[in-house]
């Protein structure tokens, strides 16, 4: 009985935000009180035809489907490498290196671009392709563990034994067995990479342009004018990370398991 | 005639390790089913894996059919593998996996779709060809893994072993199997286990592993009857091996008492390990004379007796010694006789 208030409890607690953010998105005016009064759209109606909302949407998107993209091309020959390494101590490094940035703050990372980037060689700082290589480092290593977890369960090296002699090149092999092998895990890895990005807001709020600022950059703004339109902005950026996640779990017929790095 | 697969003074050591193969001839004729046996680490898949070319010698060569393969990467070698976990592709369907050599060699997909079939209906497995791996039993997994090992004529087939994942009704019927479809296609095969069951019935020819070296090579009959020595006695069926010293030109002075044997050319006053298989000891009933004969009789006493239908296994005290018996006799023993064409000496090793 005890557990089952404390489970109820715990899901309001969790809830209880959001559901607030859904109802201040519907309220007329909200000073004060508890809840807010009078029902209305137009808070709906004024983020969708807010420049800057408008360019910032479209700003994540791409970021979070260039991110997506860069861990694809780079997370998966790097994953295949690294299960492929004879040497286990030089797994064991490669693994301890990539997982760095998962303990690393954003705020680090984002002065060290600061720094690098506003420099008159490299002077990239504002652009959204800057944006994007700070979102690789940090979404890369939650891609590569989902990987190289599916990697050691599924008897890969065997298969890829079997294909090499029944003459099947590496390209062959790569594209034939090991990424159909992978195919659920893969785009478990994407979601949470879409979803990390997406979210991200300490590093892409000090190091974004102004005229590339993300989602979660813009909708800080937000909260300094009127309350129900930050919480319609906020759900908006709510919608936005399900629907990645939905689509994912669509995607592989609902077969995709979340993997996180073990700490 | 060439050779399928020959190899010479081929030797190979895990890096950091002393585990191995070393010095190792072996040849494999067109057609022949060469079984390889030894017990676990003996080195018998490092020997499939220096064929194939997952591994490359320190020293020695390996041809195909002439070939020197020696350096050649694995999918230039053409070998036919299977492997102890089928190693099915999960995604693919059992006719794409038998049809996946083609497609890598471009063949056109009606082409290979149509070949796939014709090889399912060789193993028998026609009506599942768009059945997935996940849903075929281990034996019906192992047919499409030799269906796809043969579909791109391989030089050679190499299995390691097939049966062992197998249950042991499975393996008996995969075993016959193997054995037709081999026949059938008339390629030449190594077939590694460490069944020695599995080498005596199924093999054209043994091969002996022990610590990555070749003890002995020859048919089934030879390997069972003639051991090159003590272990390969052992390890390929049960065998009495009793130590002794020659007592004369045709008798050996054992722990069971004087064994007389036919001439066997050791010098008198020599160790020797003597063998008698268990079946070729005769069980005497108390009464039953052994008629006209009175050489080698023991008087003995049961320690251990074992039913197993067909035949009865005996562990008997004769002297201060212990004697294997194996026999379709059902009374009660009490004296045994050993034939002395019965008997071998084996050197010491």
């Amino acid at each position: 009985m005890l557990t089952r208030w404390v489970t109820a409890a715990y899901l309001v607690y969790l809830a209880a935000p959001i559901a607030l953010l859904l109802v201040g998105s519907f309220g007329e005016l909200w000073l004060n009180t508890l809840l807010p009064t009078g029902i209305t759209g137009k808070w709906y109606v004024e983020v969708a035809t807010d420049g800057s909302f408008r360019r910032a949407f479209i700003s994540s998107l791409i970021v979070a489907t260039a991110t997506c993209g860069a861990c694809l091309a780079l997370g998966l020959p790097l994953a295949y490498a690294l299960f492929h390494a004879p040497n286990p101590r030089i797994r064991a490094l490669a693994r301890a290196l990539y997982q760095l940035p998962v303990g690393l703050p954003a705020l680090v990372l984002a002065f060290g671009f600061i720094l690098v980037f506003s420099s008159d060689t490299l002077p990239w700082l504002g652009s959204i392709w800057l944006l994007v290589a700070g979102h690789i480092v940090f979404t890369l290593p939650y891609f590569l563990q989902a990987v190289t977890a599916d990697m050691q369960r599924l008897d890969l090296l065997n298969l890829e034994a079997a294909a090499e002699s029944l003459g099947a090149t590496m390209p062959q092999r790569f594209f034939h067995i090991i990424v159909p092998a992978l195919k659920h895990s893969i785009m478990s890895g994407l979601i949470v990479v879409a979803a990390l990005s997406i979210g991200e807001f300490q590093f892409s709020n000090l190091v974004a342009g102004f005229l590339n600022r993300t989602y979660p950059v813009v909708l800080l703004q937000a909260f300094y004018g009127a309350t129900g339109f930050a919480c319609a902005a906020t759900v908006i950026l709510l919608l936005l990370a399900l629907t990645a996640s939905a689509a994912g779990t669509l995607s592989t017929g609902g077969k995709a398991r979340l993997a996180l790095p073990a700490q | 005639m060439t050779p399928a697969v020959a190899l010479s003074d081929v030797s190979y050591r895990y890096p950091g390790t002393r585990a191995g193969v070393q010095n190792i001839e072996l040849t494999i004729a067109p057609g022949e089913l060469v079984v390889c046996i030894g017990p676990s680490g003996c080195g018998k898949t490092t020997l499939l894996r220096l064929i194939a070319g997952f591994l490359c010698p320190d020293a020695g060569r390996i041809r195909l059919g002439g070939d020197d393969v020696t350096r050649a990467a694995v999918r230039e070698r053409e070998c036919g593998v299977v492997f102890q976990s089928y190693t099915l592709f999960p995604q693919m369907r059992v006719w794409e996996n038998v049809a996946y050599p083609l497609r890598v060699r471009n063949v056109a997909l009606g082409l290979r779709r149509e070949r796939a079939l014709d090889m399912l209906s060789v193993v028998g497995l026609t009506d599942l060809s768009d059945r997935l791996p996940a849903n075929l039993s281990g034996g019906q997994q192992q047919r499409v893994a030799l269906a796809r090992a043969l579909i791109f004529k391989p030089r050679a087939l190499l299995l390691d072993e097939p049966l062992s994942a197998l249950d042991a009704a499975t393996r008996l019927s995969m075993r016959e199997e193997i054995r037709r479809v081999q026949k059938a296609q008339n390629i030449a095969t190594l077939l590694i286990t460490h069944d020695q069951d599995e080498a005596l019935s199924l093999a054209d020819r043994v091969v002996v592993l022990r610590e990555g070296r070749l003890v002995q090579n020859g048919t089934p009959h030879a390997i069972y009857d003639r051991p090159a020595d003590a272990f390969v006695a052992e390890f390929v069926g049960q065998a009495n091996l009793l130590d002794g010293v020659t007592a004369g030109p045709d008798s050996v002075e054992t722990t069971i008492g004087r064994i007389a044997m036919p001439p066997h050319g050791f010098a008198r006053g020599a160790a020797i390990r003597l063998l008698v298989r268990p079946e070729r000891v005769e069980p005497l009933s108390a009464t039953a004379g052994a008629a006209g004969v009175d050489t080698n009789i023991f008087l003995v006493r049961v320690l251990r007796d074992a039913f197993f239908g067909a035949t009865r296994q005996v562990e008997l005290a004769v002297g201060d010694g212990v004697l294997k018996l194996q026999t379709p006799m059902r009374g009660a023993i009490e004296r045994v006789r050993i034939p002395p064409e019965a008997v071998q000496l084996l050197p010491l090793s």
